[in-house]
């Protein structure tokens, strides 16, 4: 990196929103600087105004937010005073912005080729079959196989990893200055976004693109920035390098989002998440003083006074009243402690399994064309879930994990009855459980229960809280009246609400208090077994953490059994016991999540921990990349369902014959291929080496 | 800023739309035909043959025929002479077709086929001359056989035509000559010649087959184009064996369904004649430039009856107290604004000078009496009635008018509006209880009594049956003594005003507006028998 | 992401979850809010009011003639002026209000009672059920409302009853749609799986969970059908067709007058505003109740 001229130059940059009719701050007093060849990242949880930021810098606001105050300058070019002939000239060649959602920013009429070329033709000249020729140069350069194809495609026929590598190939067709990415990854795939990071980091190593990469991934920022800056409520707090913010983080706030976030490897015996307490304020409640006041472990009447800017070095700056004590380490600014959080101590459980699942098969069959109906051939099947075998004991958690498609959502679903399940069988306490919900009877529901993904729809907006957590008491239970009532004190106090939100409806709770009244309802019939379906992914970092643990002590009170799904192998890693890795609708591993990330891995697993970006820039991660798309789940590969992709392919054998069940010794880890695990263990390293130190 | 203007923006729409509808609104809904500017075709003046002297044809010096009048009429559906009914249809047929004789506004029988005519003492036998040099348009000259066969087909009890009682009285038809015709008929009758002049006995060539559609006659206009629903387009027959007429070289009889569409065309040029249309519109068309209008008084009424032969209308005392309910002199200024003449339940009118009684009329309008004549005939809670009219003319009016005088007697009305075809089409008119029937104007009332009163006639809709009654029309239509026929026609009005099963509130005006440019024009009391073989452009 | 600005931010003033009265005052006051739909809502309110009390608040009857005073133009003891036949025109709007309004909304109240219960039965149900159902309904949907009524009451015949059942046949069908389309869409929520979990009664779930997210959408659709079926109902009586005279039916009203138009204008004027200002009304009020109760600000 050289460093040269000031690409990107923010000064005291405010932006408002129109909301019922006053002008709310969205962005306030924020300055930053970019130089050519640096890469920065911008780092926030939802609701901190960074897409608002990256959408000034790009002159997208629209009609409801304006600049109030401030300048946007790309090298020396006032931005803001452009018109949009200007502006638009300035998008074609100096400024590219890569979108979070590449579906909706191709246009779907046109093939791929066109798009890029059209581009292509306005902004440099080209003609139409250079154009054309560039356009299949450019596609290839971001790594996309047989190019001349795809350049012929429609955006709905190539897969989400190939569209986002689509628009970063069109973004950087014009050689910008300045490129601007908006959560590129977040709707990819684990494995597919790890390739796109890579691509992201080859294509700026050796450009003078100044890059703005803005996220609320801890672990994406630390594997690809130089410079990060945190945003919060609107307001930066904190500007260092990577290193340094991520060693020695000064800010309360940024201290606390890195303890909130579970990382790979951290199991929940071992350490405690600690959840930020309070949530982010909406636009109208901002304070005048401290943007963080409000949530700090170690705020002072000063705080009452915003703060002004601190470097503590040449290199970094801060905004905290305390930043003298925090850097030398005299005052701790860990998140209180919300409650005492159990240690659960990871044996082999003496009681029986409370679920198994045997040979659990769910098939879709797809509609069949006139032409198939007519010769008749067989429906094919969408084989979502093929077979999966898998206990939960009493009183554990088993996490499931999986990529999108994998059938792990299906799994759950099948479980619960609202998905008919097409072969195996589903045991509750010894108890075969039928296939579909409606021919199960009240007492079998008791024990069973769910807690969905989607706080947002997981309530009803139309009866208060006092009512939805009614209902399973009186319908499950039997309940009547004055009973119930208490009982609903009792659920709301068990998740941490306070007993008056009985009274408000949905609309009045915040996203993760919703989720905490989902969890509530469930534990309303005190279930054996709680089925988890990725509760905390739509939730903020900072609020992530508190659900967890709220669910770790709800299962020790209850002793009930979860089944966690989700995406996020370092959440599951932390609260579960033991841990299940499923890829098309097989499951690949199963492992106690200690030894999790000790080899010898299922060669699917490496592939996933190799694509986790993990949140420590000096992590040292073996990259293991896989090849090609995740086949669809109607075709799936004959013998082991990972041969088209696996790195460790053998031969033959892995296309003809089904895998067997290996159980490694040593571990306990069970899992399904033809290498050995002696085998695997020579030629499998650890995956990566973390140096995370705790507190400071 | 932005709001403000969307506001603006919005209330701009929303006048324009305001201010559309109502325009739209205002100029009527019917789409007004295309219209059509008829070249004025000069005609060549044709090297013609002066004809013999007929009685009543006068010599006109030859003059070239040019323009083309349009005339604006209801729909037709019938085009065989035999079947025609409605004014359109019967004005098309006259332009076509010749009648044997003609009736004038005096109620006079004129020549037009028959140039002269003679009676024997006992009024049974009359013998006719034709008119020479008559052709049909496909060439063929008329005989004395044509007119034979047209009447023979006319009365052939057989085909069951609209005519056959008319003429069931007719006992031999012969050709006497080669255009000498000789009719016999088994009791005299006084009204003969009128009769002979019915709206249906235009002359067809003998033999026609296929008389809905062949359009061959000897009338003054030839059919050059029929489009159903559309118009008729007739030219003049340049061979017609009256010379100088006709004075136009066209004839265009275009349908509208809407009378006020048919003004507005008028108005708007692009037709020259309307005749049909409600009275309030042709007040609209009084002061209008360009146009000349003229009403003249009509025979011609609308009827309400009652159903006499089941119930309600069974009882007279029902009958009775529907017509004490009654106030015509009301109704007449309502629903006719003045124009006609207020009526007395008789189909005998004012026009019909030397019959009609004026010092006779009905009682005097009685609400109270009419709730006790329906109390005693056990409807003292009320009586329900349907009262069905077609949607013509000041009908529709009238139906709602009498529903708002009858309900004061205690008589609950529900009106039901019909399209004229659906009321008339199967003769539905006839069966229904209540209903409201219009009668176009015919030049002697015994025609009315025949066809409607008499216990078999063939358009009796109020099942009247009455014996005296039908003595007395008996002999009034065949004495040959006039003051008889007075008498006869006096005590008829009296009976039907005691007791007849109709109630008659007025006799119409028959309205007709014509452009300017054209002259010549008169109006008849039944509209379709207007001629326009006079009718020429304005100097 | 708030759905509907039925319920504000989260500090709310009270911490008791509003009834249905709040509801409705709130509704109507955020009515108020914006110029178009205040204008719309008082139009509405007006012609309720005239349609309740016009039998009181009329001078004259509907059908009563005093042919001395035939054809005025407006004045005091005519409001609205006379008539050809006499009638005060005033009196006849005003009694053609309750005529229109009944019919138009009762209609349209049947239908959205049917339309409601078929497309939550349809739309929870699925299956052949809900194709048979749809199918069915597209059928009728292809006929333009207009038509249909006219083919509907040839059969039947003329009356006010026919008049209805025509009404309720040609928005059925559009109500159970859009209620079934939200269903579907509401069906696969957590909180209607939640219950369903919970061992929740067919009828709760249809009517409890499902029903409140659809009144919204509902609520909207309802009024647009109703300023439809106002129309539709002075269509019919402009051409004549399933409403006799003298009914004060304001499309009636209209074509009566038409030939009249030269002598008595106000005779036309006045039922042809009416109807225009009712409808455009009703139209204002419903895109009013759209941004009040169905606006998201996730678009």
């Amino acid at each position: 990196m050289i460093k040269s001229d000031i690409i990107l130059h923010l000064i005291n940059l405010t932006i408002a929103y129109l909301q019922a009719g006053r002008w709310l701050d969205a962005v306030r007093d924020v300055s930053l600087d970019i130089r050519a060849g640096e890469t920065y990242g911008l780092v926030g949880e939802s609701g901190s105004g960074k897409t608002t930021l990256a959408l000034a810098i790009m002159g997208y606001l629209g009609g409801g937010g304006s600049v109030k105050l401030g300048e946007i300058k790309l090298d020396g070019q006032d931005l803001l005073a452009l018109n949009e002939n200007e502006l638009r000239e300035v998008w074609g060649s100096h400024i590219a912005f890569v979108p979070q959602n590449p579906q909706s920013s191709l246009n779907p009429s046109l093939r791929i080729g066109e798009q890029i070329a059209e581009t292509l033709r306005y902004h440099q000249g080209f003609d139409k079959t250079d154009a054309h020729q560039k356009a299949i140069q450019l596609l290839e350069k971001v790594h996309i196989a047989d190019a001349g194809l795809v350049a012929n495609s429609y955006p709905h026929q190539i897969s989400g990893g190939m569209q986002q590598r689509v628009m970063i190939a069109m973004a950087l067709s014009t050689e910008p200055m300045l490129l601007v990415l908006d959560e590129p990854t977040t709707n990819l795939d684990v494995t597919t976004q790890a390739v796109i990071l890579d691509l992201v980091r080859e294509l700026i190593q050796n450009r003078q693109t100044a890059v703005l990469y803005v996220t609320h991934n801890l672990g994406v920022v630390a594997q690809l920035c130089d410079r990060v800056g945190v945003l919060y409520a609107g307001e930066l707090v904190e500007e260092a390098n990577t290193d340094d913010l991520y060693h020695k983080p000064l800010h309360p706030y940024t201290r606390g989002l890195l303890d909130s976030v579970p990382r790979l490897g951290e199991v929940k015996g071992e350490i405690n998440l600690r959840a930020i307490q309070g949530q982010i304020p909406a636009l109208d409640e901002r304070a005048s003083g401290c943007v963080f006041q409000a949530r700090c472990p170690v705020g002072v009447e000063q705080c009452g006074q915003r703060p002004p800017i601190f470097h503590p070095t040449e290199n970094r700056w801060v905004r905290c009243h305390r930043w003298e004590e925090i850097y030398g380490g005299q005052i701790s600014v860990q998140q209180p402690e919300l409650q005492d959080v159990a240690q659960h101590l990871v044996e082999d459980s003496e009681q029986g399994d409370v679920l198994k699942l045997e040979r659990l098969e769910v098939y879709f069959p797809l509609h069949r064309s006139l032409n198939e109906l007519v010769r008749r051939s067989p429906a094919r099947l969408v084989r979502a879930v093929d077979g999966v075998s898998v206990n939960i004991p009493a009183g554990r958690t088993l996490g499931l994990v999986g990529e999108s498609g994998s059938g792990k959502t299906t799994i759950s679903r099948a479980i619960v009855g609202l998905v008919p399940r097409t072969g195996g069988s589903v045991q509750l306490l010894d108890f075969p459980l039928a296939p579909e919900l409606k021919d199960r009877d009240l007492e079998t529901l008791r024990h069973l229960q769910m807690v969905f993904q989607n706080p947002e729809e997981a309530l009803n907006p139309y009866l208060t809280i006092g009512e939805t957590l009614r209902r399973p008491l009186v319908t499950l239970l039997g309940y009547s009246g004055q009973v119930a009532e208490v009982k609903v004190r009792q659920l709301l106090e068990a998740v941490r609400l306070p007993a008056s939100y009985a009274n408000r409806l949905p609309d009045q709770l915040s996203g993760g208090e919703k989720q905490r009244v989902a969890i509530a309802r469930a534990f309303a019939s005190n279930p054996d077994v709680l089925i988890c379906d990725e509760p905390v992914s739509a939730l903020d970092v900072s609020v992530q953490a508190s659900i967890l643990n709220l669910l770790s002590d709800l299962q020790m009170d209850h002793d009930s059994s979860i089944l966690f799904i989700s995406h996020n192998l370092a959440v599951v890693s932390y609260l579960a016991d033991q841990v299940a890795v499923i890829y098309l609708g097989h499951i690949m591993e199963v492992a106690r999540s200690k030894v999790l990330f000790e080899p010898p891995y299922s060669p699917y697993t490496e592939a996933l921990l190799s694509a986790i970006p993990v949140t420590d820039p000096h992590a040292e991660q073996r990259l293991v990349r896989l090849e090609g798309e995740i086949p669809s789940p109607a075709d799936v590969p004959s013998g082991c369902p990972f041969h088209t992709r696996c790195p460790r392919y053998l031969g033959e054998i892995c296309v003809d014959k089904e895998p067997p069940w290996q159980t490694d010794p040593e571990t306990g880890k069970r899992y399904y291929c033809h290498i050995p695990p002696e085998d695997l263990r020579q030629i499998q390293e650890h995956i990566f080496r973390t140096d995370r130190t705790l507190n400071v | 800023m932005r709001n403000k203007h969307k506001i603006h923006r919005r209330v701009l729409v929303l006048v324009i739309l305001l201010v559309t509808a109502l325009i739209l609104i205002a100029c009527g809904g019917a789409a007004t035909p295309e219209p059509t500017q008829a070249p004025l075709e000069p005609e060549q003046t044709e090297e013609a043959q002066i004809p013999e002297e007929t009685a009543a044809a006068p010599i006109e010096p030859e003059n070239t025929r040019e323009g083309v009048l349009r005339v604006a009429m209801q729909p037709i559906v019938q085009t065989d002479p035999a079947f025609i009914s409605s004014d359109s249809e019967v004005l098309v047929a006259n332009h076509v077709y010749d009648y044997l004789v003609d009736v004038d506004p005096d109620s006079i029988a004129i020549p037009r086929l028959a140039s002269e005519w003679t009676t024997s003492d006992d009024g049974k036998i009359y013998v006719f001359n034709l008119a020479e040099g008559v052709t049909f348009h496909d060439g063929s000259p008329l005989t004395a056989e044509d007119v034979v066969w047209t009447f023979n087909r006319l009365r052939d009890p057989a085909l069951e035509l609209p005519t056959s009682s008319l003429y069931s009285n007719i006992l031999d038809i012969q050709a006497t000559g080669d255009l000498e015709v000789t009719f016999t008929l088994e009791t005299p009758n006084p009204f003969f010649l009128y009769d002979l002049s019915d709206n249906h006995a235009l002359i067809l060539k003998a033999g026609t087959e296929d008389a809905d559609t062949n359009f061959n006659g000897t009338g003054p206009f030839k059919v050059v184009e029929y489009l159903p629903e559309d118009r008729i387009v007739l030219e003049a027959n340049e061979a017609y064996f009256v010379k100088g007429q006709p004075s136009l070289a066209g004839l265009e009889i275009i349908f509208f369904n809407d009378e006020t569409a048919s003004v507005d065309a008028l108005r708007g040029g692009q037709v020259d004649v309307v005749m049909r249309m409600a009275t309030s519109l042709f007040s609209s068309l009084q002061d209008e430039p360009g146009i000349i209008t003229s009403d003249i008084p009509t025979n011609g009424f609308d009827l309400v009856r009652l159903r006499s032969d089941r119930e309600p209308g069974n009882d007279p005392r029902v009958i009775q107290a529907l017509k004490l309910a009654t106030d015509r002199d009301a109704v007449f200024e309502l629903v006719q604004q003045g124009y006609g003449a207020v009526g007395n339940d008789t189909p005998i009118g004012p026009l019909y000078s030397q019959y009609y009684a004026s010092d006779l009329e009905p009682p005097a309008r009685d609400v109270d009496a009419a709730r006790q004549l329906l109390s005693e005939a056990g409807y003292a809670d009320g009586l329900d009635l349907v009262l069905h009219t077609p949607d013509t003319g000041g009908r529709p009016d009238l139906a709602v008018v009498l529903k708002d005088q009858w309900a004061e007697a205690g008589v609950n009305v529900e009106v039901s509006v019909e399209p004229e075809s659906v009321y008339y089409g199967d003769d539905g008119w006839l069966e229904v209880d209540l209903g409201i029937t219009g009668w176009g104007s015919r030049p002697y009332p015994q025609f009315y009594l025949d066809v409607m009163l008499v216990c078999e006639a063939k358009w009796n809709e109020s099942h009247f049956c009455d014996t005296e009654f039908d003595e007395l029309a008996m002999m009034a239509g065949t004495t040959l003594n006039e003051d008889e026929r007075v008498e006869a026609y006096r005590q008829i009005q009296q009976l039907l005003i005691d007791r007849g099963p109709v109630i008659i509130p007025y006799y119409f005006a028959q309205f007709g507006a014509i452009s300017d440019q054209f002259e010549g024009f008169e109006l008849k009391a039944f509209a379709g028998r207007t001629d326009f073989r006079e009718v020429t452009l304005a100097q | 992401m708030t759905s509907g600005t039925l319920f504000s931010s989260r500090k709310s003033e009270s911490s008791a979850a509003p009834g249905w009265g709040r509801r409705f005052s709130l509704t109507l006051r955020q009515l108020y809010s914006k110029p178009a739909s205040a204008v719309g809502s008082t139009i509405v309110i007006l012609f309720l009011f005239l349609a309740l009390f016009g039998p009181i608040l009329a001078p004259y009857g509907a059908n009563e003639q005093i042919f001395s005073d035939a054809r005025r133009p407006p004045s005091s003891a005519h409001l609205l002026g006379t008539d050809n036949l006499g009638r005060d025109v005033f009196s006849r709007v005003v009694l053609g209000a309750s005529e229109i309004l009944l019919i138009a909304g009762s209609g349209t109240l049947i239908a959205v009672l049917f339309g409601t219960i078929i497309g939550l039965i349809s739309g929870y149900k699925g299956g052949w059920l809900d194709e048979t159902l749809m199918r069915f309904f597209d059928s009728l949907l292809a006929l333009p409302a207009l038509l249909l009524a006219l083919l509907l009451l040839g059969i039947m015949g003329p009356s006010k009853s026919s008049v209805l059942i025509v009404l309720v046949l040609v928005y059925t069908p559009i109500i159970a749609r859009v209620v079934r389309s939200v269903v579907l869409s509401v069906k696969t929520k957590g909180f209607v799986e939640a219950s369903r979990l919970q061992g929740e009664s067919l009828s709760w779930i249809m009517f409890r969970e499902i029903l409140p997210s659809v009144m919204p959408a509902l609520t909207v659709e309802a009024a647009l059908r109703f300023s439809y079926a106002i129309f539709l109902v002075a269509s019919l009586g402009f051409l004549g067709v399933g409403i006799q005279p003298p009914s004060p039916n304001w499309g009636l009203m209209v074509k009566e007058a038409r030939v009249h138009i030269s002598q008595t204008p106000w005779a036309l004027y006045a039922p042809a505003i009416a109807i225009s200002i009712l409808v455009i009304g009703v139209n204002l009020m419903a895109d009013g109740l759209k941004r009040v109760l169905q606006s998201t600000s996730s678009d």
